[in-house]
């Protein structure tokens, strides 16, 4: 298999351009759903050759579980540079391994102890809370979906900004936005180079519901100026962004996309402009990527079965 | 075999709903013993006081006293006792933000102006 075991973790790179031109090209839907197919793709690939590496520099480890057939010279010249790099997975996968876990763990923790914090209020889908931080969240929970909004930020907003502000929120929930969300959060963990790709997602699914939200109400300047209030009432938390690199933060750009025309719905941008292009590196990206670790894994399943003694 | 007379056991957030509303069907200050009969006899006496004692930890009813024992008032309605509950939540993790996808995100000094301006030009618009 050679060094298309590495191909893998390198190949997100691949997804960087389109992790950038998607949020204003694509259909928010589109590029939510795209960015985040080719992120768990990558990832799961990225995983997989991980733990096949791993599999090599555990064999070496005195001691090891694994049978001793698995650390013979032929195992090992299937994975370049076996010495350094398979001890160097060892961490990399328990890494991946210990904070997906950590995270998958604190997002079920959450939704349990919101829940449980609303749990005695009558079951209804909009749970408003007497509260002088505003705030406003999609809480998930299947047929328990809850929208939950504070009187402080109901206040700072007229009836049709509040209706844009429910309908964002429904959007949310409707789509199961989280779901994306925490698949892009897992990605990132697995392969740091997925991070720009988290970004982005967590960007267009903002605007997924914007958009959403937009169409519900009719009135597009409603979902912008209930965004830019409630933005400007809850500014008390300041993002940490480098002060150089200061590009408009996202809610600037959320609301001037709102009052600009609504974006046009494509399955797959045409190919000869950028985001095409990019459209199609991410694709053929993921393609290679696929392979790369089918490969790997057959390879190393049939090099490892000639290894163990029966 | 199972005490079938035995009631249920119930979330520790059920019971402290329970009690509240109970108390906040009260025309004014209302006794423990007001409150138990109030829910039936379900409840043990000390069982309501717990709950009581609990629910002014967390700031939900006040006390007066009122002879040998407290009157009970209500501080706010259950979903006052919901909104501190979720305060609790969202202010012990960090990263919420990852679960419960936010209305808005934090701004900047620039990214404040730019929004300004932004509403400012929508607001222009729709005037004029």
């Amino acid at each position: 298999m050679g060094v298309f075991v590495f191909l893998p973790l390198v190949l997100p790179l691949t997804a960087w351009p389109i992790a950038r031109l998607a949020e204003q090209h694509l259909h928010p839907r589109t590029a939510t759903r795209l960015l985040t197919a080719v992120a768990a793709v990558m990832a799961l690939c990225s995983t997989v050759c991980l733990a096949l590496v791993m599999v090599v520099g555990t064999a070496q480890l005195p001691g090891n579980p694994l049978p001793d057939g698995w650390s013979d010279p032929e195992v090992r010249a299937a994975v370049p540079y076996d010495e350094v790099v398979g001890k160097a997975a060892i961490p990399a996968l328990c890494a991946v391994v210990a904070a997906s876990a950590r995270t998958l763990w604190r997002h079920g923790r959450v939704r349990r102890r919101a829940h449980r914090a609303l749990a005695g209020l009558p079951g209804t889908g909009v749970a408003v809370l007497p509260d002088d931080v505003p705030y406003a969240y999609a809480l998930p929970g299947g047929r328990r979906d809850r929208v939950v909004v504070s009187t402080a930020l109901l206040d700072c907003l007229e009836p049709g900004e509040r209706r844009a502000l429910f309908a964002h929120e429904r959007a949310h929930l409707a789509a199961r936005h989280h779901r994306y969300l925490l698949a892009v959060r897992l990605a990132a963990l697995a392969n740091p180079f997925l991070r720009p790709l988290r970004t982005a997602v967590s960007y267009t699914a903002e605007r997924w519901a914007d958009e959403a939200a937009a169409r519900a109400v009719g009135d597009r300047r409603a979902v912008a100026t209930a965004i830019g209030k409630a933005a400007l009432v809850s500014r008390g938390t300041p993002v940490a962004t480098l002060a150089g690199l200061a590009a408009p933060g996202p809610v600037p750009r959320r609301v001037a996309a709102l009052l600009g025309p609504a974006p046009a719905v494509r399955t797959w941008p045409p190919a000869f402009t950028s985001v095409g292009l990019a459209a199609w590196a991410a694709a053929a990206g993921t393609a290679v990527s696929a392979m790369s670790s089918a490969n790997a894994a057959v390879t190393m399943f049939l090099i490892l079965r000639a290894a163990t003694p029966f | 075999m199972r005490d079938d007379r035995r009631p249920r056991r119930r979330g520790q957030g059920e019971l402290e709903a329970l009690v509240l509303s109970a108390l906040r069907e009260a025309d004014g200050p209302a006794t423990a013993g007001w409150v138990q009969e109030r829910l039936g006899g379900d409840l043990a006496y000390t069982t309501v006081i717990t709950i009581l004692t609990r629910l002014l930890e967390k700031g939900a009813v006040s006390r007066e006293r009122a002879g040998r024992s407290f009157a009970w008032t209500p501080a706010s309605d259950q979903a006052g006792l919901a909104a501190r509950k979720m305060r609790k939540v969202l202010d012990a993790e960090s990263d919420r933000e990852a679960v419960l996808a936010s209305f808005v995100t934090g701004l900047d000094p620039d990214d404040e102006r730019l929004l300004r301006a932004l509403l400012g030009h929508a607001r222009a618009a729709e005037d004029g």
